[in-house]
This record gives C-alpha cells, structure tokens and sequence, in this order.
C-alpha cells in the first residue's frame, strides 16, 4: 500500500487548523489537528507522523518551546514546519535555531503551505544526511570560513560577514550535510530547490560557480568543491561543528 | 579696511559684552570721580598754600637786609616752587590771559604790591617763572614747577588686576547661566526614543533642575507614546493577521471564479499593507538589530541573484571591496524597497555602487520608470504619500515603501535622496557612513 503522508497540525486558532487541515486531506494527505501542546504530547506518545506544522503564538506553551522539546525527545528526526504571525527576521531566526525545518508567515495560503511541506518531507527523505551538522550544528567550520546556519550567512577569519543569496545558502548547506559524497546534477537540483521551487531554473554549474567564487575557491584548482567528471560534485573539505544548539 | 560692529549672535557673547561693560564703565567712572575729587581737594589745597606761602615769603625777602636775602632761600624753598635772585632764565613772556592757575594765585597774593610778569622756561623740565622786583629794586624770580598730580607706583597694577577680576568673574558667571542652556540644547539635539537615552543630570540651580526634570519628563513621555503606538499597530496587525489567514484559506476552497480572484487580491492588498504598516512602524522605532562587518559586495551580490532567481530584472553594476559596519537586515530592507519600488514602476532596475571616496559610500537604484514630478521629490518618502500620476495603488504600492526606507536609512546613519535621472527615470540614492576597510 502506498505510503500517505501523515500531518500533525498545532494551531489554537480552529478556524485555521481545520481549513489547513481539509487542504491538506483534499491534497492526498492524513492530518490530525490539535490545539496546543498539552494534546501534542499526548498524540505523539500513541501515533508517529511525518511531519508537525507548528504555530508559534499559542497560549500556554508556545511552538519555540514545543519544537525545542520535540528536538531533544525522540521525536527529533520529524520534521517541524513553522507558522509566525510576525513577519519578523528574529522571530525566523529564533525559530531555525530552534531546530524548525522551515517556516511560514501569517497569512499564507494552503497552496504555499502544500508546497512547503512537500519540499520538506523531499529534502529529509531523499538523501539522509550522512553528518546532520545542520539539524544540530549552529556554526560549522570548513578551512577559512564558518557558516552561521541560523542567520545563513559565511563568516571570514576576522569575522566579517559575507552575504550568501538563498540559493547559495541551500546548495552550501546540501554539500555541508553531506561531505566527502559524490552528489550528481539532479540531487543537488532537488536538495537545493527550497520555497521558490518553481521559480528556480539556474542551472546546478552557474550556481556552483557562485558558490566557489564566494568562498574564494579557485574554480581549477578547488580546495572545497571538486567537480567529479560526468558525476557531480563533491564537498572534499572537513566540517567541523563549531558551536552546537543548545 | 572697514571693521563692521555688530552685535554678537551667541547669548554667552551678548551677556558678557554687557557684563563686562557696564562693569568697566560703571567702575570706571566711579574711579574717575574719586581721583578728579583727590585732584580738586589737592589743587585748592596747594594753590590756598601757594598763596599765603609767597605773600609770607615775598614780604620775608623784602623785609631782610639785602646781605642775608641769600642765605634765607633755601629756607622757603617749597616743593613746587623756590626763589632765585636775580632776572632767572630766558624765556617765552606768558600771555596775561593764559597764565597757569598757579601764576593766578601768586597774583591775588601779591599782585596789588608788586607787579610780576611771568616767562615760560623750556626745556626738559618745563617750569615758569614769576620775575617781579622787591621794593629795594632787587629782582626776584618765583620759581614754580607745575606739579603733576603724583600717583603711587601701583596705581596701574591695581587697575589691571580689576580689570582681569571683572573679565574673569563674567566669564564665569556667564558660563555658569549658559552651560545649562548648552546641556539641554544639546539633549534635545540627541533626543531619540528609540535608544535609551540617559536622562539629563537634573542636579544644580533651581531653574536649571527645573528645566532637565522637565525635560526627562517629556522624554519618557514621548517614549511611552512610541511604544503605545508599537503595541497598537502590532496588536492590530496581530490580530487582522488571524482573520487574513482564515480567510485566503477559505477562499482557496471555493471554485475558481473571478469573484475568488478579486477577494484573492484583496486579501493580498491587506496582507501586504499590515504587514509594510508593522515594518513602518518597527522603522521608526529603531531596529534592536546588531550591528555587524559586513563584506558589502556580497551583500549586494546575494540581493541582485535572489532576485535574479526569481526572474526579476535586477542587475549590479560596480565593486567596491568595502567592508561596513551596519546591521545587515535593515540595509538589505531599505533595498529591498528600493529595488521592488523600481521593478514596479519600470520593470527592471539596477543598483550602482559608487567609487570609494572618502568617508561616505553611495548606493544608487535606478529605474527607467515615469520618475517622480521634482516638486514631489520629497514628499513621497512620507507615509502613505501617494502621487498624483501614474504611481499609484494599481501598481501595488501601499504608500509606505519609500517610507520604511527613508526611516532606515535614518536609522543606519545614512541618507536616502531621491531625483529624476536624464533620459527619464527615477535615482533613489543611498549614502552610509565612511567604509570601515575601503
């Protein structure tokens, strides 16, 4: 029997948790819908799912807290998706420290919410990372440079900050989660299309480029990216988890 | 060469300029009135003295045998004056009708005995002389040396020492009145609800301690209005966020229709407006962001290719190779509104990084859209401004875009100014502080 994607929605508002909730279901998916904490603990003790959809202003316990419980307990391979009412960076930073996979901002709408889950639930599937540095590693280092992966930008020596676009971001982060492997074309394409999936059509090369030219990485000589023929690339460098979330 | 005088423009300048004179004239003249009463009182003195002394002396030497007339002279010899026998020294006769005060009192004396007629003797001691003939025939000569009012050594040395006394005590006490007045210029200059501010010392003069009270009071007030207004707009846009949400997923449930894309749009038009009104307001009262050293042509970089990614028309000219310290996410918010502004009204925008000059870094978005008409130029960096032409809210613009960045750039310590390019076209300029690494 196919595998359906189980949901688990957390959200104090009724209205939204069950309109997400028939989206989702009307999508081909199983969800379950609760109002706070106190019943998440309770389900989750009986019934595993695939992934929680998470709100983060709730009464009582909020969702940073819920999602810093669920990272430590043996929940912490589900992967969590955010909503926050703020449209604000420290709440999103907050919330990736946290160990949230993704997150969304109020108000969205269920298609960008569909899409989101299902680039989650491909991203954790598809290619298991073989070192999970960026579920548990806030600052990882590589040669010269250190990655802050919660405010997803590099840092030089002297700790000056080198901005990184969003593509570049997930295609350095996809190669940190799995050093030393040889990743062809179409993984790094399907790893690295986050939230914009459809709007993304650079090619995997351009952006590879990008990335070496902003880690300084000399595109004949490569000390970080080496391109493997006909393969793909691999990250040959040693990472190193520098800082590890709380 | 012409000296214009005109009155100084700093209060601390005008009230010592009239402490200072007003002291000086008024001891000055004080000074003045005393010493013309010591030369009054020593004139009379000296003349009345005069007077009854060569009467005496005069009817002395007549009186005496001729033989003995000599040796009496230095006995009545005066400060101011002696007797010589004799016709005395060569000299310019005086006229009768200019004759020195003191030669006035030899006449009133002895003038009705005796005829005297006065020559003025030159030289390096200037002196007259009084010549009249004594009732034996023997010449006389009155010898007077006007005296010059004699004053003590350290006459001038007082006068300056109070003079220097006066200057510095107006210093001082004009200091004293302005500094408080300087202080609280000055805290009001840096008043800024956003940061807590140190309240101002509210120590010293009752006035003074009145007016930082005051002062602090006004400050917090103005504080305490910032944050209601915060907490009103978050509250707000919190709770519109909620019915926002139920409603787009509701209307994703209903059949596709003209209807559900007009409420979709509308749903998106309030979105977009809580949301630019939140970050207007968060503008205005300072971010609590960090700043950071940021690598600036990364920074602009990462900003074109995420729009680049999305298909957008966004190009970067120049590098600059500048490190700044700033915080990253309100920088990349003011461009971000700059950038989206001009995609909206042109379609395609470019930003320009400008040469590295001294002390100051410019970051230029340009468009080749409709421009803004010149008088307008700067007030569509209000809230909610919107023009008359074709920027309006069609286009998707909330009025508060501009806004949001010019507030920003504020904050970040920098400038936004905008002006119409040649060849049409909009150029919203951005200037930030000297480059930490140029």
């Amino acid at each position: 029997m196919e595998h359906v994607d189980h949901i688990l929605i957390v959200d104090d508002d009724r209205e939204i948790r069950e309109l997400v909730g028939n989206y989702l279901k009307k999508n081909g998916m199983r969800t379950t819908v609760i109002a706070d904490g106190r019943q998440m603990r309770a389900f989750l003790d009986t019934t595993p799912v695939d992934l929680i959809v998470l709100d983060i202003m709730m009464p009582g316990d909020d969702g940073l807290l819920l999602c810093r419980e669920l990272r430590v307990g043996k929940h912490k391979a589900t992967p969590i998706l955010m909503l926050t009412a703020r449209n604000d960076e420290t709440d999103r930073i907050v919330g990736l420290e946290m160990g949230a996979d993704d997150y969304l901002t109020k108000p969205f709408s269920a298609r960008e919410l569909l899409a989101r889950i299902n680039a989650v639930l491909r991203r954790t599937r598809m290619l298991p990372p073989n070192l999970v540095v960026t579920e548990t590693g806030r600052l990882l280092g590589f040669g010269r440079w250190r990655l802050d992966t919660s405010a997803r930008h590099l840092l030089d020596r002297d700790g000056t900050v080198v901005t990184l676009s969003g593509a570049e971001y997930r295609l350095l982060r996809v190669f940190l989660d799995h050093p030393q492997r040889v990743l062809n074309r179409d993984q790094l394409l399907n790893l690295t299309q986050g939230r914009d999936a459809d709007l993304f059509d650079r090619s995997i090369d351009l952006l590879v480029s990008r990335l070496r030219q902003r880690l300084l990485d000399d595109a004949r000589e490569p000390s970080y990216i080496k391109t493997m023929r006909s393969e793909g690339y691999v990250f040959s460098y040693p990472v190193e988890i520098l800082d590890a979330q709380p | 060469m012409k000296i214009a005088l005109r009155w100084p423009r700093t209060l601390a300048s005008q009230l010592s300029l009239i402490f200072l004179v007003s002291l000086v004239l008024a001891h000055g003249l004080s000074f003045s009135l005393q010493f013309y009463e010591r030369y009054e009182s020593a004139k009379s003195t000296m003349l009345g003295n005069l007077e009854s002394d060569v009467a005496t002396s005069i009817a002395i030497l007549d009186r005496l045998p001729s033989a003995e007339r000599e040796s009496w002279l230095p006995r009545l010899e005066r400060r101011n004056y002696r007797y010589l026998l004799g016709e005395g020294e060569a000299g310019q006769p005086i006229d009768p009708k200019a004759k020195p005060v003191a030669a006035r009192s030899i006449d009133e004396a002895i003038g009705q005995d005796y005829r005297v007629t006065y020559t003025d003797v030159p030289g390096p001691k200037k002196h007259f002389q009084g010549h009249l003939k004594l009732t034996d025939g023997t010449p006389v000569v009155i010898d007077v040396f006007p005296s010059t009012l004699s004053y003590a050594l350290w006459l001038p040395v007082v006068l300056l020492v109070q003079l220097g006394l006066l200057t510095g005590c107006t210093f001082l006490a004009v200091r004293m009145a302005i500094r408080p007045l300087t202080r609280l210029a000055r805290a009001a200059e840096n008043l800024d609800p956003n940061v807590h501010t140190r309240p101002l010392d509210e120590s010293g003069p009752a006035e003074v301690a009145f007016a930082a009270a005051a002062f602090n009071s006004m400050q917090s007030r103005i504080a305490s209005y910032l944050r209601e207004r915060m907490q009103i707009l978050g509250a707000i846009s919190h709770d519109l966020q909620t019915p926002i949400t139920r409603m787009k997923l509701r209307a994703e449930f209903m059949d596709d229709s003209t209807e559900r894309d007009k409420l979709w749009n509308d749903l998106n038009e309030m979105e977009h407006l809580v949301r630019e009104g939140v970050a207007y307001a968060r503008s205005v009262h300072g971010a609590a962001e960090t700043s950071q050293r940021i690598d600036l042509d990364s920074f602009l970089d990462s900003l074109v290719f995420d729009y680049q990614d999305m298909g957008k028309q966004v190009q970067l000219q120049g590098k600059n190779g500048a490190v700044i310290i700033t915080r990253p996410h309100a920088l990349r918010r003011v461009l971000v509104n700059l950038v989206d502004n001009a995609l909206n009204f042109a379609g395609a925008a470019q930003i320009v990084v400008g040469a590295r000059t001294e002390g100051e870094l410019s970051i230029a978005v340009l468009d080749r859209g409709p421009g803004i008409a010149e008088a307008e130029l700067v007030q569509v960096m209000q809230p909610f401004y919107r023009v008359e032409n074709s920027r309006n809210r069609d286009t998707g613009g909330t009025g508060l875009g501009l806004a949001i960045a010019h507030q920003l750039a504020l904050a970040l310590g920098g400038s936004l100014t905008l002006s119409n390019r040649e060849g049409g076209g909009l150029c919203a300029q951005l200037k930030l502080g000297a480059p930490v690494r140029a």
